[in-house]
């Protein structure tokens, strides 16, 4: 990838709330490696995974309204550091091409709403782009403080590997993009049994224990493994795993945490900003702390 | 034969006298040979003692569900060359499904699954009338459209050997019984609607939307889409459980945050959906962990709020 690269950027609701961090650090890594990530005009919400569960055609249309606006700044890509902003985008954009019958009621809306989407503009993840178009090698040529000793648990959670099918970066069963991006970084990572298990997330609105004791059982497995801290390319799970950490603890009622931050921000730790730049979380902070990158 | 390639064939065995170990085959396979030839050829001639399932090599009978290289993947519709060029490796391992009591060997127990099929009624109950011959119920086109992909389910148990939900909660039916189950509550000619959500609504809620029942299934029929389009029909049972009253307020909020803002606003979502004691504790962990001058960020609103409306269908 030369360097300037122009990319639209979806950051999606949670981005610019609670994980506002994620936001904060991928502008910051995305800067040094040269890519301009330009905010999608007047972009809505994906719907957050749930949408589609209300109404189908209003799902599709509102995810076609953000790839149009892509396709009227000129773009092709947009990339999201959010899997489910990006499975969202995804299946509304495969769906809309295989299913008739929802593209006929889907039409009729954007013509109503006057979007135009010609089906060129198309969702992919943050990591998709560093890991393809910008390289581990040059990922490797920024690190200015190498996380060695730091042993990083590889998170990949659902929804950017699944459907393999739609989503079709890598293998939804033997994944590794996470695994190379922390060994860009010099950290060790750590290969655990629930890296693509489930953390929960999407139950809190109904289900909460259930989505809790998910949440536990993929910290438990990382824990268990060795990792010193847990890598994950998700805003939501960022919001389950995060943010609200210690309810986990509480609800489980155990003496451990395992701090999770975003991807991005690990990358912000090796290519030398802070902590307290990057917006790490104080459970995060204390563990880089003790092993002395902070 | 031209383009034969040796592979080596990792087997997870297991029966109840010696429990579980792990044995190799070497066998040679080519372009064509799909992993129940592969099975087939090892039992008779290698290894009689070997057992597994398989009928009819065409993924219609739901047989061979195992897992190939970690997959859960039907036997027959997977070619033993494509795991060795996706992995890049010569070594396939094969085990049985997860989640079901294990036989011997590959052969798991299929109780657990029948029992969730038969839960949802996995049949037509037309009128009397119909029965009676006395009316034709005819399908239109597209509702049959709209039945079809649901219709598929070989009842392999593939999408419920890796789902995470069953795993952690009695109470939820599991993929392939929801996608039957919406499959009749769906269809037009059916007569027992209201018993129907009363079996399907509560344990929809309790999906965790993970889609791993989409990505396995041998036969793309989408479970977890079947239990979004239930969660639809949540409206239409009189009394609620706490969890399908929550997950319904919970996406009453998000649709209506999206249609007021053209965003989430995460604060408004979750005092809608937890009520404010809810939202407080979860609040002092956000605070805790040094998030809380997030929670208050308000998100600027969509400025052509008016096109999002006219998408919603206003």
């Amino acid at each position: 990838m030369t360097n300037n690269v122009k990319i639209a950027y979806y950051p999606g609701c949670a981005t610019h709330g609670l994980s506002k961090d994620v936001d904060i650090a991928t502008k910051k890594v995305a800067e040094v490696l040269g890519i301009e990530l330009v905010e999608v005009e007047d972009w809505n919400c994906c719907g957050g995974g749930f949408l589609d569960e209300r109404d189908e055609v209003t799902h599709t249309a509102l995810n076609l309204r953000n790839l149009s606006n892509v396709e009227k700044m000129g773009l092709q890509k947009m990339v999201t550091p959010c899997s489910v902003c990006l499975q969202s985008h995804r299946l509304a954009s495969n769906k809309y091409h295989e299913n008739r019958d929802l593209r006929k009621e889907v039409d009729k809306r954007l013509k109503e709403a006057k979007v135009e989407y010609s089906g060129k503009a198309t969702a992919e993840h943050i990591v998709w782009v560093l890991v393809r178009d910008v390289g581990l090698e040059k990922i490797k040529s920024f690190v200015k403080r190498p996380l060695t000793g730091l042993k990083v648990g590889a998170y990949y959670g659902c929804q950017m590997l699944r459907p393999e099918q739609v989503m079709g970066f890598e293998s939804a069963f033997k994944p590794h993009s996470l695994e190379d991006l922390i060994s860009a970084t010099g950290a060790t990572p750590v290969t655990f049994p629930m890296r693509t298990a489930c953390c929960g997330f999407p139950l809190m609105g109904s289900n909460p224990k259930g989505g809790l004791r998910l949440a536990y059982n993929v910290l438990d497995s990382a824990k268990s493994s060795g990792a010193d801290i847990l890598v994950h390319p998700c805003s939501l799970c960022h919001l389950q795993l995060d943010v609200i950490q210690l309810k986990v603890k509480n609800e489980f009622n155990v003496n451990w945490t395992l701090p999770a931050i975003y991807v991005t921000q690990l990358l912000g730790l090796a290519f030398g900003f802070s902590p307290e730049e990057l917006g790490i979380s104080k459970l995060a902070q204390k563990v880089l702390k003790e092993k002395g990158f902070a | 034969m031209e383009n034969e390639q040796e592979i080596v064939v990792r087997v997870k065995r297991f029966n109840q006298e010696k429990g579980e170990w792990w044995q190799e085959y070497k066998l040679k396979v080519d372009r064509f040979t799909q992993m129940t030839e592969v099975l087939r050829r090892i039992k008779t001639e290698q290894d009689p003692t070997l057992a597994y399932r398989a009928s009819c090599h065409m993924a219609v009978c739901g047989s061979c569900a195992m897992k190939i290289n970690g997959e859960p993947r039907l036997a027959c519709k997977t070619l033993a060359l494509d795991m060795v060029k996706k992995y890049g490796s010569n070594v396939i391992t094969v085990e049985p499904m997860d989640f079901f009591e294990r036989e011997k060997d590959l052969i798991v127990d299929m109780e657990d699954f029948y029992s969730r099929m038969f839960k949802v009624k996995p049949r037509l109950y037309p009128s009397k009338e119909v029965l009676e011959g006395k009316a034709e119920h005819r399908l239109k086109p597209e509702d049959q459209r709209e039945l079809w992909k649901f219709e598929q389910c070989i009842w392999c148990g593939l999408c419920v050997s890796a789902c995470p939900a069953v795993k952690i909660d009695p109470q939820f039916l599991g993929p392939a019984a929801h996608a039957k189950g919406y499959r009749f509550l769906a269809d037009p000619r059916d007569t027992i609607y209201e018993e129907r959500l009363k079996i399907l609504v509560d344990s929809a809620w309790r999906c965790t939307y993970c889609y791993m029942c989409f990505n396995v299934c041998p036969r793309d029929v989408e479970p977890v889409t079947t239990i979004k389009k239930t969660r639809a029909h949540t409206k239409f049972l009189k009394e609620r459980t706490p969890v399908a009253e929550t997950g319904e307020r919970h996406i009453e909020a998000i649709e209506e945050s999206i249609r007021e803002t053209g965003k989430i606003q995460e604060a408004s979502v979750y005092l809608k959906t937890y009520g404010v004691l809810g939202s407080l504790i979860d609040l002092i962990y956000a605070f805790q962990n040094g998030k809380l001058k997030y929670a208050l960020i308000k998100e600027e609103k969509v400025k052509n709020i008016e096109q999002v409306k006219k998408l919603m269908g206003e």
